[in-house]
């Protein structure tokens, strides 16, 4: 890729550290220090307390000022009925209005969010979607779209140059899609990717690793290469929505397919010649490889970065840490409400780290992990206990049990 | 900051001018179009510290570049939010 020089900076927002500054091309967050920032010619922050190299002045000492993405799900509408699906969307659910999505995004870009996710429920469904993206546009925030992909023609397609990461939910190729989403969608979806991709080089797939799809991963990421896609996203499966239902929950990966999902990352990424994420739920299983902390630092590697990094707005209108768990802190249709609620809430995922029990009070990637998966932990009874599928807490609870102190065990997926 | 952060660049030396020139703490690429991929990008993390230290230095330089004037900007660009 040829790089324009100097980058092209789109926008620049102060944080105690320092701040963030959002590329055009290559399409970049990067945290830079104070000293970089008023290299930049920014203007000096009153958040910028203390000496530039003092405790306050670390990244870790206090929660961004606001997320630098958030997750708007639009609504709980769709016709697909995906069998295991994470907000329970059904063909009549629950929808932000336009004008109630105009004025969330009006308040994100006041607060200085950079990015939104735009899902659903399937958010292609609501007529007025790329109005909101238009808007989100507008107040120079960049939107971006996660579809099933079904019912989208080429004229969809075209309009849907106007989203910066398009990625289509693709849970295993032929069979294989049925079996994971409960009905024959496969080639509706290959065909959106095709459509999509005839458009803009920045689309990908989604696919949901759970317990029998995790052998179908090689197909999908074949399919990737096939379409010339820029990335694929391996997500966790977790027991929440229509997940949690007694007949899915057996679908969590078993504690080997969870030692096993970073090195396969990694083996789809060499084979492949693709661009592979994890989502942040699978934080606890790449840590247990040991990677490099630094690295996993600079490129952003976290586990849980609700109320932090990300944030959510769900389709009844409500702030939340996380779009699977996490209370209501603020209406986020009220104007201004967001920003009034940010400083001071979350506390039950921000204070995760300082009050976090053993095994991870111990673990050295503590503060990069932040002791997993929130929503995966509630849903096996206790939001604040570390993540059940977290090789190193098995092991924990496996070694506990072994001494027989079994009295407060630790929930472990088996 | 944590101690893994504070070890992946290089200090901030000083420039010409005596003035720091400031560092690239973290990069993240891409856009996320999910509730929770802001994760693991495998791509980046199989390089290992030395390359995300490499790209920190390179990053910072690039930013650091003389700006012209005259160059197009969008209309919210460079409007500090703070």
């Amino acid at each position: 890729m040829k790089l324009p020089l100097p980058l092209p900076i789109l926008r620049a927002r102060a944080e105690h550290f320092g701040g963030i500054v959002e590329l055009a091309r290559p399409r970049a967050l990067l945290h830079v220090d104070r000293a970089m920032m008023r290299n930049l010619g920014e203007p000096e922050s009153a958040l910028w307390e203390g000496p530039d190299d003092g405790p306050d002045a670390q990244v870790s000492a206090k929660p961004l000022r606001a997320p630098t993405e958030v997750h708007v799900v639009l609504s709980r509408r769709c016709a697909a009925g995906c069998k295991g699906c994470y907000v329970d969307a059904t063909p009549q659910g629950a929808a932000l209005s336009l004008d109630e999505a105009r004025s969330i995004l009006d308040d994100l870009a006041a607060m200085g969010v950079f990015h939104v996710a735009l899902g659903g429920g399937e958010a292609l469904e609501l007529d007025y979607l790329f109005a909101v993206a238009d808007h989100a546009r507008k107040v120079g925030i960049v939107p971006n779209l996660t579809t099933s992909g079904l019912g989208l023609d080429e004229a969809t397609a075209r309009r849907c140059a106007v989203f910066g990461q398009i990625n289509v939910s693709i849970d295993g190729v032929g069979a294989a899609y049925q079996r994971a989403r409960g009905f024959d969608g496969y080639h509706h979806a290959e065909r959106a990717l095709r459509f999509l991709r005839a458009v803009k080089p920045e689309v990908g797939v989604n696919c949901v690793v759970s317990r029998s799809s995790f052998g179908e991963l090689h197909a999908v990421a074949r399919l990737v290469r096939k379409l010339r896609l820029n990335e694929l996203e391996l997500l966790r499966f977790k027991p929440v929505g229509r997940g949690a239902l007694p007949e899915l929950r057996a679908e969590e990966l078993t504690p080997e397919q969870g030692r096993a999902i970073y090195p396969l990352a990694r083996k789809l990424m060499w084979r492949h010649r693709i661009r592979v994420k994890l989502d942040c739920s699978f934080a606890p299983m790449v840590f247990f490889h040991q990677p490099s902390p630094e690295a996993a630092a600079f490129f952003g590697v976290q586990g849980c970065v609700g109320g932090d990094v990300l944030a959510a707005v769900t389709p009844e209108g409500f702030l939340t840490g996380c779009s699977f768990a996490g209370r209501a802190e603020a209406d986020a249709r009220i104007p201004g409400e967001m920003q009034k609620a940010w400083p001071h809430a979350f506390g039950e995922f921000r204070d995760f780290a300082r009050r976090a029990p053993e095994p991870c009070a111990s673990c050295s990637y503590l503060s990069l992990c932040n002791g997993g998966c929130r929503a995966v932990a509630n849903a096996h009874g206790k939001f604040f206990a570390p993540d059940p599928g977290c090789p190193r807490v098995q092991a924990h609870a496996a070694q506990a049990a072994e001494a027989g102190k079994t009295r407060h065990a630790l929930p472990v997926i088996a | 900051m944590n101690e893994a952060e504070r070890s992946t660049t290089p200090a901030a030396l000083p420039g010409p001018r005596g003035r720091k020139r400031g560092r690239v703490l973290r990069a993240t690429f891409g856009c996320n179009p999910n509730s929770s991929s802001l994760g693991v990008d495998v791509t980046f993390l199989l390089f290992g510290a030395t390359f995300a230290s490499a790209l920190a230095l390179f990053l910072g330089a690039l930013l650091r570049r003389p700006r012209s004037s005259a160059q197009p900007v969008k209309p919210e660009a460079m409007k500090p939010l703070a």
